[in-house]
C-alpha cells in the first residue's frame, strides 16, 4: 500500500487546509463583500492556486494525481460550505443565539421577534420565499403561491433524495 | 484500480447510511443523523482500505480516499439540503396541497410558525433550551454552543440574522 500522496494531491491537501484560513483572512477585508461572495471568492482562489501548483510543481503530472487532487479540493469546498452555510443561514442555530443574546426567558412570540431583530416571522418567510421565487421554483400571483414546473421537479428530486438517504 | 476500490467503498456507504438512518428511527437509537452518517463513512472507508490492501499489491491510498471523500461529501451535501431546509419545506408543503397552491398568508401565518415551533422542539429535545414559566431559556449547554457559534461568526465575518443577502 502506498500512503504517500502525489505532488498534486499534496498541493490539494495543503490548499484544503488553507481554505478556512483564507476565509478568515477575507473576512477582514471589507471589499470582499457578504458571506456568500466571500465563500465563492475563497473557492475560486484555491482552485486558481491549485492550477498554478499543477503547472509549477517540478516533474511530470500524472492524470490520476491531478484528478484525485481536484476531488480532494472539491471535498474540502463542500465540507467548508456545509459548516459555513450552517453558521451563516442556519435557522435553528440562529434561534439559539437570539435566545442567548436576549439574556432573559422569552415567550415564542418574543423569541420570534428577537430572532428577527425587531422584525417578525413574515419578514423571514418573505426572505426564504425570495430564494424560491428567484430560483424560479415558485411564482406568486394574487397573493397566492404556486410551484413552477421547475419547482415541482426539484420537490420530486428532494423527495427522492429523502427516500434514498433514509430520511423518509 | 485504486479509484475502483474507492467507488466500491462509496457503494457500501450508500447502502449503509440509509440503512442506519432507518434502523435508528425504527429502534429509537439515541444517535443523531449526522453521527450515523459519520459511522457509515468510517465503516465503509475502513472496509474499502482493507479491501484495497488485500486485493491490490500497489494500492494507492489517496486515489481511493479522494473519490470516496468526494462522493460521500456530495451525499452529505444533498442530505443536508433536504434534511432541514426551510425553503424546501415550504416548497414541499405547496406540492402536497390540493391544487398545488396556497395563499401567501397561510404560509406566513401557519406553516412558518409551525416550522418555528418544530425547531424550538429540536432545541428543547437536545437539551440546549428549557421551558421557564411561559417562556424558554437557554441551558448552560445552549449558552456554551451559542458562545462558540458567536465567536466563529465573528471570526468569519458572518452576521447574526440567518437571512439570505440577495445583494451578495
Amino acid at each position: 500500500m502506498n500512503m504517500l500522496p502525489g505532488p498534486a494531491q499534496a498541493a490539494a491537501i495543503g490548499l484544503s487546509i488553507a481554505l478556512p484560513l483564507l476565509l478568515l483572512c477575507y473576512a477582514r477585508i471589507t471589499a470582499t463583500g457578504g458571506s456568500g461572495r466571500r465563500f465563492r471568492l475563497g473557492c475560486i482562489s484555491v482552485v486558481v492556486l491549485y492550477a498554478i501548483a499543477c503547472i509549477a510543481l517540478p516533474g511530470q503530472r500524472q492524470l490520476d494525481d491531478v484528478l484525485s487532487g481536484l476531488l480532494l479540493l472539491g471535498t474540502a469546498m463542500m465540507f467548508c460550505y456545509v459548516l459555513f452555510s450552517l453558521l451563516a443561514w442556519g435557522f435553528t442555530l440562529t434561534l439559539l443565539t437570539a435566545l442567548v443574546q436576549a439574556e432573559r426567558p422569552l415567550t415564542p412570540e418574543q423569541w420570534a421577534e428577537a430572532y428577527m431583530q425587531g422584525g417578525d416571522l413574515g419578514t423571514f418567510t418573505h426572505n426564504r420565499l425570495k430564494l424560491l421565487v428567484g430560483a424560479g421554483m415558485v411564482i406568486t400571483a394574487d397573493g397566492r403561491l404556486a410551484p413552477t414546473a421547475k419547482g415541482v421537479a426539484v420537490a420530486h428530486l428532494a423527495k427522492l433524495v429523502r427516500l434514498s438517504t433514509g430520511l423518509g | 484500480m485504486s479509484f475502483a476500490i474507492g467507488l466500491i467503498a462509496v457503494a457500501v456507504f450508500a447502502l449503509l447510511a440509509p440503512t442506519l438512518q432507518i434502523t435508528a428511527r425504527a429502534r429509537a437509537w439515541p444517535l443523531g443523523p449526522v453521527t450515523l452518517l459519520a459511522i457509515a463513512a468510517l465503516v465503509s472507508h475502513g472496509l474499502g482500505v482493507a479491501l484495497g490492501i488485500v486485493a491490490l499489491p500497489q494500492f494507492r491510498y489517496w486515489d481511493a480516499a479522494s473519490i470516496f471523500a468526494f462522493c460521500v461529501m456530495a451525499y452529505v451535501f444533498a442530505f443536508g439540503a433536504v434534511y432541514k431546509s426551510v425553503s424546501l419545506e415550504i416548497l414541499l408543503g405547496l406540492i402536497d396541497r390540493p391544487g398545488r397552491a396556497a395563499p401567501l398568508s397561510e404560509i406566513t401565518e401557519r406553516q412558518v410558525p409551525g416550522l418555528f415551533q418544530g425547531r424550538i422542539g429540536i432545541l428543547v429535545d437536545r437539551g440546549l433550551v428549557e421551558r421557564a414559566n411561559s417562556g424558554f431559556v437557554a441551558t448552560a449547554a445552549g449558552r456554551n454552543l451559542a458562545g462558540r457559534v458567536g465567536r466563529l461568526r465573528y471570526a468569519f465575518g458572518i452576521g447574526h440574522t440567518s437571512l439570505y443577502d440577495f445583494s451578495d
